[in-house]
């Protein structure tokens, strides 16, 4: 190969040059942002500890992982994922430390649901004995174990699962049986090839009283079930149990289907903290509050309402970098002359990337406060209070449905913001993509489970017009009533002046909330519309009133705030009005029609978006670093620190792809494909 | 692969009712006519080309799509290859015409090495060579003895073609060019067919005679030994790597270290050097080289529909079979309700279903516009022609009609590729958990075809050009010495009605809501002139203005051709009443949903007013959602693709999606091949097998 390559240069200014002068523009400091963002639960700490006892592992690079097969890509996650578990014996690591090396490396492990579901759900839903039994042989690492909801048939609609576990009273057995193929398990993680033991969520089948021999089923509930041999890792007799084949990403995780034919579980396998079976008699007991059966659910959603933050904020981080040293075309204004235009200079650039900075911000905000309400919620039921959980149940839904929608719809904004080579593997943006593009539909589909939100508005909006003039229970009710007790006054508002007041723009989200609730109710209760023709006005409201908690727990952060720096202070607000006025220019029309907004600010919102993008890019790069994403994280050419794009892009192009080392015959007369290997191309038909 | 699974996993059926039975049920509830409205959309010419192609291509083993998911990239590439150098064959031998070739590369259904060999570099040659070079190149190239690409794109610049690194400099001793690369950023990149399999390039190069720059020019460089195939000296040239999708191309990069070529490797129909006083000639039509990039992106937005069309017969059958909850409102024991029936879905899927149609019937129009253009260029490009007498319109038209495309094809190229492409996510989201699966056929396609939102020109990018060309007619209608073309109409129509304003019925009148979508795009026309040429912004804060301004644009002429098709004599003799009449319920359910997510800008323009609005979003669509719903089965089938080449477990068109998902995950997935060692202090990922080296 001739050597003439390895002397070029990028063309000038370069990249490296590019970024030092972005960061001296910036009076930011990142360290006190990053700070803010991410010290208080110890993430910096902890990445900053665990980030070089990964980088050390060979294992871990991850220079060419993209060009593996399925099979290939998947032994290295498993690889990886047991390298990892390793090192936490090696280190000493926490859960936390083990989750943060997890992260870094960024692979979806094999053992996920073994480190997540399985272990949660034998810790909530087991009884004393049952946890006292299994828990130590999943700490130990004994039995490797995963959760089995979902069937081929059904995914939301959980009451509609198929398959059965009916008790045999002759035996005091439970038979797990999948009555049709629709029954199957599936996508059910870490099942595929990795677990021996199982949860597995089944109808509960037991003998009318009076008459044994017809069943009723008890709807779903959980066993634990053993699905392998422990020594030759085969399946069990009467198990059927495999990996569901290639998927948009997830690509290290195998996602299972399973079958069972008439296969028995002792007594002891149905989780019975909150149900149970009396092995004696088969009489069913069941839980005083139903909803306690979906804490965990509540958990996984509020879990990634606040990882979303980090996840977008990679994407950012990259497009903000890369657009900043990629430069195209001379200003049109400016007569040809001088070097070309940094592409983040230019509008129609910033009004994609820009939004989705600020909206890190809020997502973040949001992300903490809805932490908050989870632990919250989570102490009043210990107590045996479980009047906070309905709330909990739909501000989680909201937000798991707008806030996964937001983060996967920005990466794939932020990746054709790259241009050409956002399509490149080197963008770093691809594997993130396909891994995080199953949220929108997992853990409940988004556009499902909004319709929780809209249950629980339109339930409180009855209550509210029912007796608008006694004291709301919670937040939500005191709005609605006093909303309601304004209603039909003379003097309508003109809008709230949400470009003079950070306060009334949260106010003019709150009020399009309300009145879209409003709406609902009244198509719903009053004129008895059916539920189906309203689903996508329900979607909106949802959507509506998530955007609220958005804007509003941003406002309520930063106004509460009382360490940050003047200077710090003052661009977080600009990134807040970016995010609030840029959803709403977006959703204009409604806003105006709710009469939040005149219509004079509505037409003055494009400009003043632009303003405000004007005012933040100077920071662009300085805020972005601040949340502290490691090279190795990002694992992009586009988005690395130090700006060095193109050699990246080169060096990976040439020295990490296989595909280089390998000459091609292009001939069609000829058989032959790689170039002197003579093989006739029956090696390629040998293998189909 | 796995052994078949036993006795008792084949006698499982899926739970009923089956989806065989629910797609019957949903064709039974449709009069739509099928056959005669997939004859109108694709002819019946091309559908028995299809049926013919198939029955050839299928059978073949190397043609297989089971393991295209699941093999590496290096692995992928080698089948591509393969499966390009059948398609080759089979063309030679079967004696296929053109047409017959892409419609079994559409088939196979993925990029191959030799794709950018069959397009790009012979329509380059064909367009851009003298008859000398036909004969030196073109001939070859049409035999595949010398196997080329099309080398614009460089690592630093994509849009910026004049911003190219690469240079030609002309030496007068010897008559030769010197091809350079002088920085890393010069690197070509993203050519496609070049990474591993081409061996010839047209390159676009910085043109410099006597130390002047005459601009990016085309030139044709070896880059491999015809022999070896190994790269010639002083070329370093190579594939760059995995990437979303498009996989199975080999994407190359390649620099060179002062290469020489004779002088009759410049590409010479429109701009020559002579070789005896060194002097440059001047291109004579120089709008003509982007006649090429217009009829790319004419074919983008006929594609465009198709590409949907592949998303939402997917979707759309799966949502038919998928049943999921009842009915809230429904009696106890209803059963599930079909996921279709759900309005939320119905919200998501059906305006789809009405857009393909729409992107559809729009690039047959462009396609017409083109060739129009194409002959008329042709006529004034021969003497004597002018004299034929022609009307007022077309002797002025040569140049006008060329803006008028040039500015039609980007703006519609932007809006029917991001159609298409979010388009497609949509559809894999509608389909829930299951849509995840590579087994959906959604992903894979979606991966290949997102390069098209950025290629060809930046979608964001285009979109300045529209606006330019719209604000010059603006002005020209001002002065008053405007073309008395469409656009030029639309503007004066809205100037001549400002002061009385708009009152479009559009919830009533189809031509009213045209021409309420022509009002909005007139009046953000004149909003931006007013910010360029009184208030004197700048061009670069304008940017936004302007991507909406063509967005605007090319949504009315979206409306507009979809408006002209379904009121124009030639469906009216294809169609039945009936079917006819859901046309045009599509073309209203287009229209009123791109009305009420963009009711903002028709509110402020005075194009509609709020009554108008709420009274779309609340009842005008759902009202055509029902009108849609029990004819959504047959109006995908008459797209007719085959199943082949959908490769869907969703979209199959029997409905066997829970059966087919499950036969592809216990049978045709090679890592239940594999038996695993799950436990972390096992070094061995694989049971009973040593831990190996190589990953």
């Amino acid at each position: 190969m001739p050597d003439f390559a390895d002397k070029l240069r990028p063309s000038q200014p370069d990249g490296p040059t590019t970024l030092a002068r972005e960061r001296e523009q910036s009076s930011i400091s990142t360290e006190e942002l990053g700070k803010h963002l991410l010290s208080s639960d110890g993430f910096l700490e902890r990445q900053a500890r665990i980030l070089p006892i990964v980088l050390r592992e060979p294992l871990l690079a991850k220079d060419k992982q993209q060009n593996l097969s399925r099979p290939e890509r998947f032994k290295l996650g498993l690889a990886r994922a047991k390298l990892l578990r390793r090192l936490v014996d090696q280190h000493q690591w926490n859960h936390e430390d083990h989750k943060m090396a997890e992260y870094l490396v960024s692979d979806v492990s094999p053992y996920f649901l073994h480190l997540e579901m399985f272990v949660t759900t034998i810790r909530e839903q087991a009884n004393e004995a049952q946890r006292a039994h299994w828990m130590p042989l999943i700490e130990s690492w004994k039995i490797v174990g995963a959760y089995a909801q979902t069937e081929l048939g059904h995914g939301s609609n959980v009451r509609g699962l198929e398959l059965e576990a009916r008790w045999d009273p002759r035996t005091s057995e439970f038979v797990l049986h999948s009555p049709t193929l629709t029954a199957s398990k599936w996508w059910n993680g870490s099942l595929g090839r990795i677990a021996n033991h199982t949860i597995v969520v089944a109808q509960l089948l037991l003998p009318k009283a009076g008459s044994p021999d017809q069943f009723v089923s008890h709807g779903p509930h959980p066993f634990i079930v053993q699905v392998r041999d422990m020594d030759t890792h085969q399946p069990l007799d009467g198990v059927i149990v495999g990996d569901i084949g290639p998927k948009y990403g997830y690509i290290t995780m195998d996602n299972a289907y399973m079958l069972f034919n008439n296969f028995r579980i002792p007594h002891s396998a149905m989780l019975s903290r909150y149900s149970s079976v009396d092995p004696k008699t088969g009489t069913y007991s069941k839980p005083a509050q139903p909803a306690v059966v979906y804490g965990s659910l509540t958990y996984v959603r509020a879990q990634i309402v606040h990882h979303a933050r980090l996840v977008l904020a990679r994407a950012v981080t990259v497009a903000v970098r890369y657009t900043a040293v990629r430069r195209q075309f001379t200003d049109r204004d400016s007569n040809g002359t001088g070097p070309e235009m940094s592409v983040l200079d230019y509008p129609t650039v910033q009004i994609r990337i820009l939004p989705l900075l600020a909206t890190t911000f809020a997502l973040h905000y949001t992300g903490l406060a809805m932490r908050r309400v989870y632990e919250n919620a989570r102490q009043d039921v210990e107590r045996g209070d479980f009047r906070s959980l309905a709330h909990m149940h739909s501000m989680s839904s909201g937000l798991k449905s707008l806030c996964t929608m937001l983060a996967a719809d920005g990466i794939e904004t932020c990746r054709r913001a790259l241009g050409g080579h956002g399509f490149g593997g080197g963008s770093g943006l691809i594997e993130l993509n396909n891994d995080y593009l199953s949220k929108p539909t997992v853990e409940g589909d988004n556009w499902m489970i909004t319709q929780q939100v809209a249950s629980y508005l339109i339930k409180k909006m009855t209550a509210a017009v029912e007796a608008p003039d006694t004291p709301g229970a919670d937040e939500t009710e005191t709005r609605f009533k006093l909303y309601i007790q304004n209603r039909g006054g003379v003097s309508r508002q003109p809008g709230y002046r949400v470009l003079e007041s950070d306060q009334e723009i949260a106010k003019a989200f709150e009020l399009r909330a309300t009145v879209l609730a409003y709406d609902a109710y009244e198509q719903r209760v009053v004129k008895k519309r059916s539920w189906n023709s309203l689903l996508v006005q329900l979607h909106k409201l949802s959507k509506a009133q998530s955007q609220s908690i958005l804007v509003s727990k941003f406002f309520e952060a930063l106004s509460t705030d009382i360490n940050l720096s003047s200077s710090l202070k003052a661009i977080l607000w600009d990134l807040y009005r970016l995010f609030a006025l840029y959803t709403m220019e977006n959703e204009g029309y409604d806003f105006f029609r709710c009469g939040a907004v005149s219509q004079s600010d509505l037409d003055t919102l494009p400009t003043r978006v632009q303003d405000l993008m004007a005012q933040i890019r100077p920071h662009a790069v300085k805020l972005v670093d601040s949340w502290m994403i490691p090279d190795y994280l990002l694992d992009s050419a586009l988005g690395r620190y130090d700006g060095r794009v193109y050699e990246d892009l080169f060096n990976r192009a040439h020295r990490l792809n296989p595909l280089n080392q390998m000459t091609f015959n292009p001939n069609y007369w000829e058989q032959e494909i790689v170039k002197g290997s003579g093989d006739d191309g029956s090696d390629i038909l040998s293998k189909l | 692969m796995p052994s078949p699974p036993p006795d008792w996993v084949k006698a499982l059926k899926p739970s009923g009712p089956q989806g065989s039975e629910l797609l019957a049920e949903e064709r039974a509830q449709s009069n739509v006519n099928v056959e005669k409205l997939s004859e109108l959309l694709h002819t019946k010419e091309a559908l028995q080309r299809t049926q013919k192609i198939l029955a050839i291509v299928q059978p073949e083993k190397v043609f297989d799509k089971s393991q295209n998911h699941s093999l590496g990239r290096v692995e992928r590439l080698q089948r591509s290859l393969a499966k390009a150098k059948r398609l080759q064959q089979l063309a030679e031998q079967e004696k296929w015409t053109t047409e017959e070739l892409h419609t079994a590369n559409d088939l196979i259904g993925e990029p191959t090495p030799y794709g950018l060999h069959a397009t790009m570099f012979l329509v380059t040659l064909r367009e851009q060579g003298t008859p000398e070079q036909h004969k030196l190149f073109l001939e070859r190239a049409e035999k595949y003895e010398i196997i080329g690409c099309y080398a614009q794109t460089e690592l630093g610049h994509g849009s910026n073609v004049r911003g190219l690194e690469t240079t030609a400099t002309w030496n007068p001793d010897d008559k030769t060019f010197t091809i350079t690369s002088p920085t890393l950023t010069a690197s070509k990149w993203w050519i496609g067919s070049l990474g591993r399999t081409a061996n010839h390039a047209v390159v676009m190069a910085q043109l410099f005679i006597g130390g002047k720059n005459f601009g990016p020019h085309p030139f044709v460089v070896q880059v491999r030994d015809l022999k070896t195939h190994q790269p010639l000296e002083n070329v370093y040239v190579g594939d760059i790597g995995p990437k979303f999708g498009y996989n199975t191309m080999d994407n190359g990069f390649l620099l060179f270290n002062n290469v020489k070529v004779p002088h009759v490797n410049m590409l010479a129909r429109f701009s020559s050097i002579d070789k005896e006083t060194n002097k440059y000639a001047r291109p004579a039509v120089p709008s003509l080289v982007y006649g090429t990039l217009t009829w790319v992106r004419s074919n983008i937005v006929l594609q465009a529909g198709g590409v949907l069309a592949r998303g939402v017969t997917i979707a759309t059958r799966y949502a038919a079979v998928r049943r999921q909850f009842q009915d809230r409102d429904a009696e106890p024991h209803a059963g599930e309700n079909q996921v279709l029936n759900y309005k939320m879905v119905q919200i998501r899927l059906l305006p789809l279903l009405a857009s393909m149609y729409a992107l559809h019937f729009t690039g047959r129009g462009m396609m017409r516009l083109y060739q129009e253009n194409q002959k008329r260029m042709k006529a004034a490009a021969s003497p004597g022609q002018d004299s034929r007498g022609a009307g007022p319109e077309e002797l002025r038209a040569g140049a006008d009609l060329l803006a008028d495309l040039h500015a039609t094809s980007c703006g519609l190229k932007a809006l029917a590729s991001t159609t298409a492409g979010e388009g497609l996510e949509v559809c894999r989201r509608a389909c829930g958990g299951h849509g995840y699966s590579s087994y959906s056929g959604i992903g894979p396609w979606y991966s290949d075809y997102l390069p098209t939102l950025t290629w060809e020109g930046d979608n964001y990018m285009l979109t300045q050009q529209v606006a330019r060309y719209l604000l010059k007619s603006a002005r020209a209608v001002l002065s008053g010495k405007a073309a008395d073309n469409d656009t030029a109409r639309i503007l004066r129509n809205y100037l001549n009605r400002r002061e009385k304003g708009a009152s479009f019925d559009v919830l009533e009148e189809d031509a009213d809501i045209v021409a309420a979508f022509a009002w909005r795009t007139a009046h953000l026309t004149f909003e931006a002139l007013k910010h360029r040429d009184a208030e004197k912004r700048s061009w670069n804060s304008l940017l936004v203005d302007f991507w909406r301004l063509s967005t605007a644009h090319s949504q009315y002429l979206v409306v507009k051709n979809f408006h002209d098709a379904v009121t124009s004599p030639e469906l009216s003799s294809a169609l039945d009443q009936d079917t006819k009449s859901l046309m045009h319920s599509l073309f209203r359910l287009f229209a009123l949903h791109t009305l009420e997510r963009e009711a903002a800008e028709f509110f402020s323009s005075g194009a509609v007013t709020v009554r108008q609005i709420t009274l779309t979003r609340t009842t005008a669509v759902m009202k055509l959602l029902d009108e849609v719903r029990p004819h959504a089965i047959r109006l995908v089938d008459a797209w007719a693709i085959p199943d082949w080449q959908l490769d869907s477990s969703l979209g199959r068109s029997d409905g066997k999606v829970y059966e087919d998902l499950f036969r592809r995950a216990s049978q045709e997935n090679p890592v239940n091949d594999l038996v695993f060692d799950p436990y972390p202090w096992n070094n061995n990922v694989l049971k009973n097998e040593p831990a190996k080296s190589k990953l």
